[in-house]
């Protein structure tokens, strides 16, 4: 009595080694509220369970300097609650807020101030203004119920709970028991109408711990953010998702208020439910709570600055007490683009997998790496093509690019073997049913192509065009857009002068222990 | 039988559970989902003999099953007694490198290359690995090839090569791991917690390059000799099969490989002793990583459920536990905090309360952390803290089994644990057992600032505060490890 997801259709290829043989297709719904909201559903009845997700049509790229991080923020602050949950009594949150507001303005001045000729290093008003806000917000926490609804989920049985943000998207999920749908669209809606951003400075300083975590104190993600600051010059994919540090320390309440109402309207919004719901009543739910939240008046405004085309080679070195690593980068189409499929092949012959052309001459055989990755992403935007690669001591970054320029050299003059093209491509047949295993990671897929192209069903497509390219497109796109003067390289190196730290006083004392 | 089963549990009903703290505390918000009224959940546990067939072949394979018709896939599982825990001190790595290299260095019929080859051209894949306490593999393909993935698995399993040229690679692989050991703050402070935790037990033990530049392929052939025989492992197979006929087939392909008696040596048990003390690791970083935690309880102790849930308000449950709201939500000092407290493991595992903080925020962290552990262990949790935690796993149970690969992994893992058959049946109702006293009673047995071990990695020129508040301090140099 299985209702299925997908239709199977045969096909006439007989026999192994030949994998195609069954096409497969998503079987999904779709429908459009009058106020914008897209809406795609899939049902899957084998579990008493659903996947749902928001995913609002804006990320990073949207910011502009000054605010960057904005949409990251955004992302914790619609955990904070609204004037229906995450409070006892919102009025009396309001005139705290408007002080704690103003004197947050006073604190970004300080801070310019601090940064400025005549006060230099003097970080006395900063301090006595980050105290009075801290009491302040002390003084709200007596009406704020701590991050309710994350908690009111996770009692009714949510799992993989959270949210993500990207350079083009912003996404909350939840998989829930699918009795427990209404509950997941009261709070949604209630959110997506009017967020509160309430605790919004003390969740500032935790997005900021998030950076040192990521970004400061992990040596890939130190160079991962360096290398997209060099690769763009002009377009916002060059500013981390996270935001710059100085962003973090000035960015206001207001200014993030209002990005989201510029962005954050149900007519740039998709949802998709995938699991043991029905089609007709999602529709009437989505409706009720969704429904009458009205769309923006003023269209959320679109991404203008386009990259400039790169003329030269950029290399860069990122200081970090690590072992050596190394990222190139090229710029490649944006999703959809004239030959972004071309790059999604050029990925996979690379590095996917133990006979990849990287893996096998530079891991297995060579062994001047310990791990090598290419990637092509589906993005709003041109993105970079990346290649990642951790050199085996003792051999050095430097080796370890020319050997994966040789590599590509190689493949670009002779272009792929039948074989090697035989195997993405089934490959490419086998990933699109192994992602349609889970009722969460169909969720994604459906949503993001929803919201980057329009249509979900571009997930399918997509595929078709990668399992058309041959040999001669891979020779032909290597040769045009990987090429020396359009790349980045970054290396991880060790800083040439190691600065002693000194101890504080009061370890003097302590017993020499030994750690590795 | 059967009906006596169903009658005992009756189908599972998740309700709507309603607060119950005072009104005046209550959002306009919590209101309205008081009010709200969600359908039953009518749903069951899957069971051996109902849902899933298990079944075990005259050579002792254990088998799970359990078709699903939706996606052209297969996916098998595979667990064989074996791991590490069975070794000393100098034999360490001879189990990880046996479970890699069986998959990458060829079978009887098949070359390294040619297992590739093969395998990555229908995009199957059939890999191993040996862990502490377990021996895994793993296959999954597309239905029509499953033939062809059968008989790697079983080559995989029965007949590895161990190809000298691959040995070589996985060693090089460690040392150049051993190598970057100290480039990631969470890596650091995880190996040295457990060291000082376990010492030189095998869930302690740190893996050095001198552990692995002797290992020889003789080590692996005769450690593959001794576990891998067919009385000593199950597969739990799921997906687009006919079970009848996948028995057949796997009868054929396994049914010839002979009993093996195995002797299993002696397990090193841990020492439940505490280790107090604030274990500094200076590291030029602007982020303090703060671990704190002491031995636990075995996966056998009656109040694991108490356990979980008095985790759970303490620090496990994510932004609704005390730790996360006082250190993030309340003073916006770390983006990640929480503990956890391990329930699954064999020999006694760890409690650990974990945060990464700005440096100068470590001590007021730490205090914090202090204040909970006490506060936990003396007053009783809220009603409303108790309700929460008890809902939240009585109603995300399902998702424990929410598909057919899910369902045979966990019955087949519940009898590689010697849990009892019955364990998921009975598991809602020992969530309901537990008590709010419980909660208190096992947070003050199990949690004993005072017996804590504190290990924080750090610039610590840039610590205020005097650490000596906390315990004993003891300072570690992070040393370059030795891979020569």
């Amino acid at each position: 009595m299985r209702k299925y997801v997908i239709m199977l259709v045969c096909l006439a290829f007989p026999s192994i080694p030949q994998a195609r043989q069954n096409e497969i297709h998503i079987n999904a719904k779709t429908h459009t509220f009058p106020n914008g909201l897209e809406l795609v559903v899939v049902e899957r009845h084998w579990s008493p369970t659903a996947s749902f997700i928001v995913r609002f049509k804006v990320g990073s790229a949207d910011e502009r300097p000054g605010i960057t991080g904005s949409a990251h923020l955004l992302e914790h602050m619609l955990f904070k609650g609204t004037e229906t949950l995450g409070t006892t009594n919102y009025a009396a949150e309001v005139p705290l807020m408007a002080r704690i507001d103003t004197l947050a303005h006073e604190l970004t001045q300080a801070i310019d101030r601090a940064r400025g000729p005549l006060y230099r290093g003097d970080t006395r008003e900063v301090d006595s203004l980050k105290a009075a806000i801290a009491k302040l917000q002390e003084q709200q926490r007596q009406y704020v119920v701590k991050d309710e609804l994350w908690e009111t989920l996770l009692r009714h049985g949510g799992t993989f709970l959270n949210a993500s943000t990207g350079n083009d998207g912003t996404q909350y999920f939840v998989s829930l028991p699918s009795n427990k749908a209404e509950l997941w669209a009261f709070m949604e809606s209630d959110r997506m109408r009017e967020p509160i951003l309430r605790e919004f400075y003390s969740e500032r300083d935790v997005v900021y711990e998030e950076r040192r975590l990521r970004t400061d104190n992990d040596p890939f993600g130190k160079l991962w953010e360096q290398l997209y600051a060099a690769a763009y010059t002009a377009h916002p994919y060059g500013w981390p998702v996270l935001g710059w540090a100085s962003d973090l320390e000035t960015v206001l309440r207001e200014e993030v208020e209002v990005f989201f109402h510029q962005y954050y309207s149900p007519n740039n919004v998709v949802i998709a439910i995938v699991g043991d719901v029905k089609f007709e009543d999602t529709v009437k739910l989505i409706d009720k709570y969704f429904g009458s939240i009205p769309p923006s008046v003023i269209p959320p405004p679109a991404v203008q600055t386009v990259e400039p085309e790169q003329n030269g080679e950029r290399r860069i070195s990122v200081e970090y007490d690590a072992e050596p690593q190394l990222a190139i980068a090229w710029k490649s189409p944006a999703g959809g683009g004239v030959d972004k499929e071309v790059f999604d092949v050029i990925a996979s012959l690379l590095s996917r997998g133990r006979t990849s052309r990287l893996y096998k001459s530079l891991v297995e055989e060579r062994q001047i790496a310990a791990s090598v990755s290419a990637s092509s992403d589906f993005t709003r935007f041109p993105e970079l093509f990346t290649i990642s690669a951790t050199p085996k001591a003792p051999h050095t970054s430097e080796e370890l690019e020319a050997a994966i320029y040789e590599e590509m050299g190689k493949l670009a003059l002779d272009g792929p073997t039948t074989w090697e093209l035989e195997r993405v491509r089934n490959q490419i047949e086998a990933d699109f049913v192994r992602g349609l295993q889970s009722n969460f990671g169909m969720m994604f897929r459906v949503s993001d192509m929803q919201a980057l192209v329009g249509d979900w069903s571009y997930i399918e497509k997509v595929n078709e065009r990668r399992k058309a390219v041959n040999a001669a497109d891979i020779k032909r796109v290597m040769a045009e857009y990987l090429t020396k003067e359009k790349r980045t390289v970054a290396y991880l190196v060790k800083p040439e002068e190691k600065i002693p730290v000194p101890q504080a006083a009061h370890m003097n004392e302590f017993k020499q222990g030994r750690a590795k | 039988m059967k009906k006596a089963l169903i009658s005992v549990l009756g189908p599972v009903i998740i309700l709507a559970f309603t607060y119950s703290f005072a009104s005046d505390l209550i959002s306009p918000g919590a209101k309205i989902i008081e009010n709200m009224k969600f359908p039953e959940l009518n749903w069951q546990v899957p069971e051996v003999g109902k849902q899933v067939t298990r079944t075990v072949l005259p050579k002792g394979l254990i088998l799970y099953l359990m078709e699903d018709h939706e996606l052209p896939l297969v996916n098998a599982n595979v667990m064989i007694r074996a791991g590490s825990i069975y070794d000393s001190r100098d034999r360490m790595a001879v189990a990880g490198i046996t479970g890699t290299v069986m998959r990458t260095g060829g079978t009887k019929s098949f070359s390294p290359d040619s297992l590739n080859t093969l395998l990555e051209f229908i995009s199957g894949s059939v890999e191993c690995d040996i862990s502490t306490e377990v021996g895994s593999a793993s296959m999954s393909v597309m239905a029509k090839d499953l033939d062809i993935g059968l008989k790697i698995l079983y080559e995989v399993l029965r007949y590895p090569k161990f190809d000298t040229a691959k040995i070589n690679l996985e060693k090089s692989q460690i040392r150049d791991g051993i190598r970057r050991r100290n480039d990631r703050p969470g890596r650091i402070i995880g190996r040295e917690f457990s060291h000082l935790i376990y010492g030189d037990h095998p869930y302690g033990r740190i893996l050095e390059w001198s552990d692995v530049m002797n290992i020889s392929r003789d080590d692996l052939v005769a450690y593959h000799e001794k576990y891998y025989h067919p009385n000593n492992i199950m597969i739990a197979f799921s997906g687009d099969f006919d079970t009848k006929s996948l028995l057949k087939k796997v009868k054929n392909i396994f049914g010839d490989w002979p009993i093996a008696e195995i002797v299993f040596p002696p397990m090193p048990e841990v020492e439940y002793k505490a280790k107090p003390g604030v274990f500094v690791i200076n590291k030029n970083l602007t982020q303090a990583n703060i671990t704190v935690g002491c031995l636990g309880i075995k996966r056998d102790n009656p109040y694991r459920y108490a356990i979980a849930l008095m985790n759970f308000t303490l620090g496990g449950g994510s932004f609704t536990s005390r730790l996360t709201g006082r250190v993030r939500s309340d003073e916006g000092l770390a983006y990640s905090v929480g503990s956890s407290f391990g329930t699954n493991s064999r020999d006694y595992g760890t409690f650990q309360a974990h945060a990464q903080t700005k440096t100068n925020s470590t001590y007021r962290v730490l205090q914090i952390f202090k204040e909970e552990f006490e506060k936990i262990g003396r007053d009783l949790a809220t009603e409303h803290e108790f309700e929460t935690a008890r809902d939240a796993y009585i109603n995300n149970f399902v998702f424990q089994f929410d598909s057919p690969e899910e369902v045979v992994n966990r019955l087949m893992s519940l009898e590689y644990d010697n849990f009892p058959p019955d364990y998921y049946r009975k598991y809602l109702d020992n969530i309901r057992a537990v008590t709010i006293e419980d909660m208190r009673r096992v947070a003050e047995k199990y949690l004993k600032p005072a017996e804590m071990t504190i290990v924080v990695l750090a610039d610590t020129s840039q610590i205020s505060g005097d650490l000596r508040d906390f315990g004993q301090i003891q300072y570690m140099t992070l040393e370059e490890p030795k891979v020569d």
